[in-house]
């Protein structure tokens, strides 16, 4: 069980590294997709002892929102704000996959130092869960543009959930399912405010934003 | 009391009336409970915010009463005629609104038996002042004394809502009363000296109190000095009875109000403005009362309340005093103002001829303010005295505080009558200096009958001080907590004597003076060393008289003197202008204020809506405890 979730978990901090380096929004949003795929799998190898209907319809489900529908929304949006490419980052595309690569190496030393459960060390799961979250921050710090940011803070979302199946044992997977639901909600407003923004400012220059203040 | 509530706006006379019977009802249960009948609680089955409407009408309470419905009646009289509705047909109604609950909310302040109903009798009291003060508000310099005004107020308020909320959480309710044996509520001293030590105007704290006593119209400045500010006594000595009392409290309490009582008159040597002078004046005698309340609580340290009592005794005699010849003060000055139009005291002079009403009650009541007998400031700084000097016969530490503080409070007598002299010299003696001087009247009888009332009061206290005693032992004792004593001699005997006899000396003296003058006078031009075309400008100024004094203090007072002097042989035009800033504010609050805001100005360029910057924030504050969770669990 261990080398699948190894596996699965290191194509998505993998995946990590391709989000941070790439201008190219498509590319982007198609990289949180497949992370988010990736990531849905893991019920089922986490619970791979004791599968039922429901688990696999919520894995299913979780695949879908993650796999298809945000990612239609994002290009949806994006297509219709007409832009392709991150231009002027705040943190260039170099620096940003230094500092994610440092946030990986930086999670894996760290999680040597927490007091986790024996069932959770010796896999990548921990670090894994916080190199997704710092990758999202280094994405949300580090872009501009609207739509790399809800990228971002759908890769943090990505940390959290991963996280979050540390107890899936014990938390009804119901609530994961309630926090689906709300990013899924969430990128459709974001969709919107996209198109809004793009209308006001002429760009989805999220720095321009700061003139709505006060 | 209510009813003069509702009919301040549209039925002036109604008002007065229903002001004056409340302001009597209120008297008469005040002096019923002074004249020792037990105390009188009422406990009310409606709430109030959730608390039982408890009110208890004890000795300390009825004491202060008394004192706000003599004062309160006799503004009420007086702010007929000197803010009548003609005049200001928009504030006059106003005015008399805010009067009434004024009188309201300090009479439930000094009543309420309920921490929480307390904060809310004290905000709407700090309210009701304030519309009081800015009644004029049309005027920029009132508005910013007022706004002083609410902010150090509310500073104050803040203080108190700590020490209530601190004092509901250790005793488990909001209900006040006796608590001296849990010692742990001592600390919560400090707390309300600092509350009640602001509204009080304790030295450093007086800092509203100048700009809001002089901007404000003059029955308000009355009832602010002689009452207002000792709700903040009445606070002190409420709490220090009912809680247990730090071991250096007394000290605290004695050293406040020996700097109040030097610096306040002080400041006031420096001032050019009447009403100013007067505020400052509030300073030193608030300082005065608490010498007297802090040897008390000595005392009571020492487990040695007689001279405690004394001591004590004076201070208490000392709020109504203060409260009397204050408010008289601010009358006359009010009357002075009212009919020459300005504050300057540089720009009036001989105003006895044009006012000699105004004059002699103000006279009257600088008399008393300097503590001189046969008037009442003498009986209650000769009852401190006593105290001081029963105090330092001691061998203990208290007489070595009680030797200084009697050494600062005969310094503060002096420098009073210094004051005052200046005060009475160039107000109503010499020649007019301006035609607003020249032009001045007499005030009218409403004015008159309001100065006369508290006159009178002065005048009964002074001469007959012996009748007060039992009501002003059952104050004390019920302070003390200890039952009647029966061996204190009425120590205010000897002056009951002697200032009767006093004052029929100084008619007779007066009178033979008159007689003997009478016919042997001779009118003639004072002698002018040669120099042939005197004006009405060479006389003392405001600022020249006090200038020496002036100099001695300019370590704290810090004058500012913008001197243009003659250089030349045939001198040109020459000018010499001196100004007495607050020094506290200025050099102090200001200052601070500004550095805060400097602080403030800084810390906002990190709110600038930039959210990739605000997540950074979120991330570094993460490592941050990231780090130091590691770190501690280490």
């Amino acid at each position: 069980m261990n080398d699948t979730l190894n596996l699965l978990i290191g194509l998505a901090m993998g995946l990590n590294l391709l989000a941070l380096g790439t201008s190219r929004l498509p590319v982007l949003i198609r990289t949180v997709a497949a992370q988010g795929v990736l990531l849905g799998l893991l019920p089922l190898v986490l619970e791979a002892h004791a599968l039922d209907w429901r688990l696999v319809l919520i894995t299913l489900a979780t695949v879908a929102g993650k796999g298809l529908l945000i990612p239609y929304l994002l290009i949806r949006a994006m297509r219709s704000a007409n832009i392709a490419r991150e231009l002027e980052p705040f943190i260039g595309y170099i620096p940003s996959l230094l500092l994610g690569a440092g946030g990986t190496i930086a999670a894996v030393a760290l999680t040597r130092y927490l007091p986790l459960l024996p069932e959770h060390t010796g896999n990548l799961h921990v670090p894994g869960a916080m190199a997704l979250i710092l990758t999202g921050f280094i994405l949300l710090i580090g872009r501009t543009k609207a739509i790399s940011q809800v990228c971002g803070y759908l890769i943090l979302e990505n940390g959290i959930y991963l996280a979050g199946l540390l107890l899936i044992s014990s938390t009804p997977i119901l609530v994961e399912f309630g926090i689906l639901l709300d990013v899924t909600v969430g990128v459709f407003v974001i969709g919107i405010i996209v198109d809004r923004i793009q209308r006001a400012f002429d760009s989805l220059d999220t720095r321009k934003l700061t003139a709505l203040h006060e | 009391m209510l009813a003069s509530l509702l009919a301040s706006h549209t039925a002036p006379r109604w008002w007065i009336v229903f002001t004056l019977t409340a302001a009597t009802c209120a008297f008469v249960a005040a002096a019923m409970v002074l004249s020792g009948i037990p105390a009188w609680e009422w406990r009310s089955e409606h709430t109030v915010g959730g608390e039982q409407i408890f009110m208890r009408l004890d000795e300390i309470s009825a004491f202060f009463l008394l004192l706000l419905c003599v004062v309160g009646a006799a503004g009420a009289i007086y702010c007929r005629s000197y803010w009548p509705q003609q005049a200001h047909p928009r504030s006059a109604g106003q005015g008399r609104l805010w009067w009434s609950a004024l009188l309201t909310s300090m009479g439930l302040v000094l009543t309420q038996s309920n921490g929480l109903h307390f904060l809310l009798a004290w905000e709407s009291f700090a309210l009701s002042a304030y519309f009081l003060v800015t009644l004029d508000r049309k005027d920029p310099a009132v508005r910013s004394a007022g706004w002083l005004y609410l902010g150090a107020s509310h500073a104050g308020t803040l203080a108190l809502f700590g020490f209530f909320a601190a004092l509901a959480a250790q005793t488990g309710s909001w209900e006040l009363g006796p608590m001296t044996d849990q010692a742990s509520l001592a600390p919560l001293f400090w707390i309300a000296l600092l509350g009640f030590g602001i509204k009080a105007g304790v030295f450093p704290l007086h800092i509203w109190l100048p700009s809001a006593h002089a901007s404000a119209p003059s029955h308000v400045s009355a009832i602010m000095s002689g009452v207002a500010i000792k709700m903040g006594i009445y606070g002190l000595v409420r709490f220090s009875t009912w809680l247990p009392l730090p071991v250096e409290a007394g000290w605290v309490v004695v050293g406040l109000g020996c700097a109040s009582a030097v610096l306040g008159v002080a400041f006031a040597l420096g001032q050019h403005d009447l009403k100013r002078l007067l505020a400052y004046h509030s300073v030193e005698n608030i300082g005065i009362i608490l010498i007297g309340l802090g040897f008390a609580m000595i005392a009571l340290d020492h487990g040695r309340p007689q001279w405690g009592l004394m001591a004590l005794a004076g201070g208490l005699l000392h709020v109504w005093n203060h409260g009397l010849f204050k408010a008289l003060l601010f009358l006359g000055a009010g009357a002075v103002l009212h009919s020459t139009g300005t504050r300057e005291m540089s720009r009036m002079g001989g105003l006895w001829k044009a006012m000699p009403w105004t004059a002699s009650l103000f006279t009257l009541g600088a008399v008393a303010i300097c503590g001189l007998p046969p008037l009442n400031g003498f009986v209650s700084e000769w009852l401190v005295y006593r105290g001081l000097f029963d105090a330092a016969r001691l061998k203990s530490a208290a007489a070595v505080g009680a030797v200084p503080a009697a050494i600062l409070l005969a310094v503060t007598g002096a420098l009073a009558l210094a004051c005052f002299v200046k005060v009475c010299g160039v107000v109503f003696l010499g020649a007019a200096r301006t035609k607003c001087a020249q032009d001045a009247r007499e005030c009218d009888a409403g004015m008159r009958a309001g100065m006369a009332i508290l006159a009178a009061g002065c005048l009964a206290v002074g001469l007959a001080p012996a009748f007060i005693w039992p009501s002003l032992l059952r104050v004390a004792q019920a302070w003390l907590r200890i039952g009647p004593v029966p061996g204190v001699p009425n120590h205010l005997e000897p002056l009951g004597v002697a200032h009767p006899l006093l004052a029929l000396a100084i008619l007779a003296l007066g009178a033979a003076a008159l007689a003997m003058l009478r016919g042997r006078c001779r009118r003639a031009v004072t002698w002018d060393c040669g120099y042939s075309a005197p004006s009405a400008r060479m006389q003392y100024s405001a600022g020249s008289f006090a200038g020496i004094i002036t100099a001695w203090f300019a370590w704290i007072l810090r004058p500012v003197v913008r001197a243009d002097l003659p250089v030349a042989i045939f001198p040109a035009r020459s000018a010499i202008n001196s100004h007495t800033p607050e020094t506290v504010l200025e050099s102090v609050i200001y200052p601070a204020g500004n550095r805060v805001l400097r602080v403030a100005d800084f810390v906002r360029t990190f709110q600038h809506g930039r959210v990739q910057s605000y997540l950074i924030y979120l991330c570094a504050a993460l490592v941050v405890l990231a780090v130091a969770v590691i770190l501690y669990t280490e």
